[in-house]
């Protein structure tokens, strides 16, 4: 656990607010149930099949390509891509899911095509993000998919770097299709019950949808600023 | 049914046919028309440049002049809105926000009133010619009258409507807006007489007389062959 | 740059506003744009009433309970060893970031979209501190380096700008030398910000939701440049107005879904990044140290009044878009970074009535922003409380706008008055008018005159033919 950081100006601040109030501070605060809760209606009791297919029409919207695979073929399919995208480096995540998806000989057999492949190491910053900034490729799992929004959920940590969906050209997010859920609101949801059970959540969570893209020069739509400049996902059947 | 007409002032001063169309548009669909004759405006000048107390003045002799009636029919749906914003101007005065709530219960834009009270789409009207209508922002956005008045255009025999391009736009008359910001307020009606020229109508007919001075005065200053009517004027047309 | 953008007085800069005819064209056309792709986000929604009521809901609770919620979540950040600092205005904010940023050396000053650390005019506190502070996100870096010219929109920045332009900003400022193509200059722009990001010792953004129970910010781009801002840097600094808060990740979901529909017409925007303190032990990357500064500066004088729900703003810039009078003007006639309604509104609530008294005014109260807002703050009741403020509280109405109301109060409130005041009136105005029209009026008729032509009064209003109608009727 981390050493706890450092408080300026509370009280005062937070006094001056019931003061504006003209009223107490308040100390104890329940959260309404609240009236409304139409988040929930969005594919309501749809099927897996089904969210893999909402995602899928998603992303035809947002410029994010989408492959489907069995799981026993997805190690082959990669490879096809990666070549297929033209990547001539490409940076992963030290992810214990590469074994179970049969990833374990990927990097080796990319090696063997030359492509260069980084696997990230949490100790080595420096390294991990200058090979990150310059690969043409960076590979994660998504731990968990918004089907209404064609969104990669991706809680970082140590063997799961930031960078390696944010800094190299073209980033592929590996989904099994049993982490699709509806909409951010499962996912929130889930996040909210970890934190009442005292747990921590990621340092930082990404929701990804897609390349980086920019509407700023006119209200043109540009694919690809700072962030990705293409973006793929791939599907895995792991029922 | 009986119906005590609030005419607005500026059909009172400006705008007369548009009054004896209402009358004779209600009449013939079977009201007993009532002009109360102590209305005078319905504060909505003074509301709206921020002299809240002195449109209180008005307001509340308004609720006087109407409290014996059963509906309150106005041709003016910005006029109508305010009538209905009586009882949250007034919310602090619990005894006129009782009053108030009556008033604003009982009243009715008068398309609003032929439609949603007398439950009649076609009045029997007939005008020949090429119209659009324009959209003013209070009837449609605060007091939700929308569909009404098309309805009861549709019915008008020998008229053609055309949909006006970006009816959501505001004309650009905003009350004092017109004269405290006349460059902007020229830069919008510009815009929504262009619109009105794109939809290909010989009329432009609207339901507020303060939009349709705002547009049509406009359109005079420019010399555009375009009438403008006011909705009573039209579905009084036989 | 602080609030306040440009010295020119309000006509001078609506003039300006109004004769740029290439700026007018591009809001128009972006206006088109994002209405379109807001009313499909909400019919694709199907129930886009319930979520604005739900919106309005999260906000007004939680700024109702603003001090708890604060509270809470100051307590969640440095729990996962953040640094909060409160900052009772813009000095103190800028101060403690400047402390900050010297104490760790640093030299390299990376941003990504932040309104408030515009508001405290943070980039010039640094700079004055010797740093080199540079916006990221393409909009905030084509303004900056066309020489710091001011936003004229809260979510696309150079929305007045056309692609030639900055083409040609570029290529005077920095070499540039590819055609005007919108991928070529995002491009160029993509190049070289990734030499600063990577060389930055600090990263400042602003935030969009605080999540009060774990402590979290959360970021709402499309660029990618706000991830960089906290993936490369080793010290974050995140600066935050002390409203962007929902109490937990559940509200912030909602937000979110109504803030990039409402500002974009997405479904999510590309990035939605939630970062909950510094970096934890063993990771690689993220900042090392994280400093959360929460600014009132003069936000807390809008707690406790009827103007309240400014504040539950989610600056989405929905209000803005649909403006007509931003259409016609252009952001920088409000001579605010706030444009638009929600400029309108909160403008002279941080800023005074003295530098700001016109804003309420520049409204038909055509109420097209309040229908727009995703969370149902009543912006133009807002703009109508600012007018009664200025008339009944600051008595800075004009002389002649306040006698007229004076007649007004007078004529309507009494029957008698108001006959002699109306049948008057053909006499009053019959000298200027030519048939039935009148095309040069007097006193502020005149200004309605000189744009169009005026109805003359009629020598019988309707209520005199009302009762010869009545009288013949009888016969």
């Amino acid at each position: 656990m981390m050493a706890a950081g450092q408080m300026h100006n509370r009280d005062s601040f937070l006094n001056d607010l019931a003061k504006s109030f003209g009223r107490e501070r308040r100390r104890q605060v329940k959260k309404p149930e609240w009236t409304y809760r139409p988040q929930w209606d969005v594919l309501k009791g749809a099927s897996q099949d089904e969210l893999a297919e909402a995602l899928k029409k998603q992303c035809s919207l947002i410029h994010t390509d989408v492959y489907e695979t069995a799981a026993s073929e997805l190690g082959g399919l990669v490879k096809d891509l990666v070549q297929q995208y033209g990547g001539q480096s490409v940076v992963m995540w030290d992810d214990p899911r590469m074994d179970e998806f049969g990833l374990s000989s990927l990097p080796d057999e990319l090696t063997k095509e030359q492509v260069a492949v980084h696997i990230w190491d949490s100790g080595k910053r420096e390294e991990n993000l200058s090979f990150s900034s310059t690969a043409d490729i960076g590979i994660t799992f998504s731990d968990a998919a918004l089907a209404e929004s064609g969104t990669v959920v991706l809680y970082n940590g140590k063997e799961k770097g930031r960078a390696v969906s944010l800094l190299p050209a073209i980033y592929f997010a590996i989904i099994p299709k049993s982490v699709i859920v509806p909409r951010m609101t499962q996912v929130a949801k889930q996040l909210h019950l970890k934190i009442e059970a005292g747990e921590l959540v990621p340092s930082c969570v990404n929701f990804i949808s897609g390349p980086s893209n920019s509407a700023d020069i006119e209200m043109n739509l540009i694919v690809g600023v700072h962030g990705p400049v293409k973006a793929a996902y791939i599907l895995v059947d792991d029922k | 049914m009986k119906v005590s007409l609030f005419v607005t002032c500026l059909i009172d001063i400006f705008q007369t046919d548009v009054g004896m169309d209402t009358v004779e548009l209600l009449e013939r669909l079977g009201c007993e028309v009532e002009f109360p004759e102590k209305q005078t405006c319905c504060g909505q000048p003074a509301y709206n440049s921020g002299y809240v107390d002195k449109a209180k003045d008005s307001m509340k002799h308004m609720i006087r002049v109407f409290e014996q009636a059963d509906y309150v029919v106005t041709p003016s749906g910005s006029c109508a809105t305010m009538l209905k914003e009586y009882p949250h101007i007034l919310k602090d005065e619990t005894e006129w926000e009782a009053r108030a709530q009556a008033l604003a219960n009982k009243t009715y834009e008068l398309t609003q009133f032929i439609v949603e009270v007398l439950g009649i789409e076609d009045v029997g009207a007939k005008l020949k010619g090429t119209a659009t209508y324009h959209t003013s922002c209070h009837m449609t956005r605060l007091l939700g009258v929308k569909e009404a008045p098309l309805k009861l255009l549709s019915h008008v025999e020998g008229l053609e409507m055309k949909p006006l391009p970006h009816n959501y736009n505001c004309c650009g008359f905003g009350g004092t807006f017109s004269v405290k910001m006349t460059p902007i307020s020229e830069q919008m009606v510009d815009e929504k007489v262009q619109s009105v020229e794109e939809a290909g109508a010989d009329i432009l007919i609207g339901a507020d007389c303060g939009c349709l001075m705002n547009i049509g005065g406009r359109i005079d200053r420019k010399g555009k062959p375009i009438k403008v009517m006011h909705i009573a004027s039209v579905l009084n047309s036989r | 740059m602080a609030m306040k953008i440009g010295d020119k007085p309000f006509k001078e800069r609506v003039s300006d506003g109004i004769n740029d005819a290439f700026m007018r064209g591009a809001v128009a056309s972006a206006q088109g744009r994002f209405r379109s792709g807001r009313l499909n986000a909400a019919e694709e929604l199907g129930n886009w009433e319930e979520w604005r009521k739900l919106g309005e809901e999260i906000r007004s609770h939680t700024i109702e309970n603003l001090d708890y919620y604060l509270e809470l979540l100051s307590e969640n950040v440095i729990k996962r060893g953040g640094h909060v600092f409160f900052a009772k205005t813009a000095e103190e904010a800028n101060e403690y970031i400047t402390k900050v940023v010297k104490e760790k050396n640093g030299k390299k000053v990376v941003k990504s979209k932040s309104m408030v650390t515009e508001e405290i005019n943070m980039n010039e506190a640094l700079e004055r501190a010797g740093c080199e502070v540079i916006e990221s996100d393409l909009g905030e870096w084509i303004l900056q380096v066309d020489d710091h010219d001011p936003p004229s929109h809260i979510v696309t920045p150079a929305l007045h700008k056309n692609k030639e332009q900055i083409r040609d900003v570029f290529k005077e400022k920095l070499g540039y030398d590819k055609t005007e193509k919108p991928e070529e200059l995002a491009l160029f722009a993509r190049e070289k910000l990734r030499e600063e990001f990577l060389q930055a010792d600090i990263g400042i953004t602003g935030c969009n939701f605080a999540i009060a129970e774990s402590g979290t910010i959360s970021l709402v781009t499309n660029e990618g440049n706000a991830r960089m801002v906290t993936t490369i840097p080793k010290t974050q600094i995140t600066v935050m107005g002390m409203e962007r808060i929902v109490p937990t990740w559940e509200e912030m979901e909602v937000l979110v879904s109504l803030l990039t529909r409402a500002a974009v017409g997405q479904k999510l925007t590309s990035y939605i990044t939630a970062l909950t303190g510094p970096r934890q032990e063993g990771e690689a990357d993220g900042p090392e140290e994280f400093h959360l500064v929460i600014v009132d500066n003069g936000r807390s004088n809008i707690l406790g009044t009827a103007f309240q729900s400014i504040l539950h703003c989610i600056r989405c810039a929905a209000c803005i878009n649909v403006c007509p009078v931003y259409r016609h003007v252009g952001g920088h006639s409000y001579g605010s970074i706030y444009p638009g309604p929600v400029g309108a509104v909160l403008t002279p609530l941080l800023g005074g009535y003295d530098e700001y008294k016109e804003l309420p005014y520049a409204s038909t109260l055509c109420a097209a922003c309040t229908e727009a807002c995703p969370v149902k703050i009543p912006l133009h009741e807002h703009l109508l409380r600012h007018r009664q403020e200025i008339v009944e509280k600051e008595g800075k109405a004009p002389v002649f706008e306040n006698l007229s109301m004076k007649a007004f109060s007078l004529g309507t409130a009494s029957p008698a008055m108001y006959n002699i005041g109306s049948k008057l009136a053909p006499t009053a105005l019959g000298f200027f008018s030519a048939d039935d029209k009148i095309s040069k009026g007097p006193g502020p008729l005149k200004n309605w005159t000189d744009i169009r032509d005026f109805p003359a009064p009629k020598k019988n209003r309707f209520r005199d033919l009302y009762k010869k109608r009545q009288k013949g009727g009888e016969e």
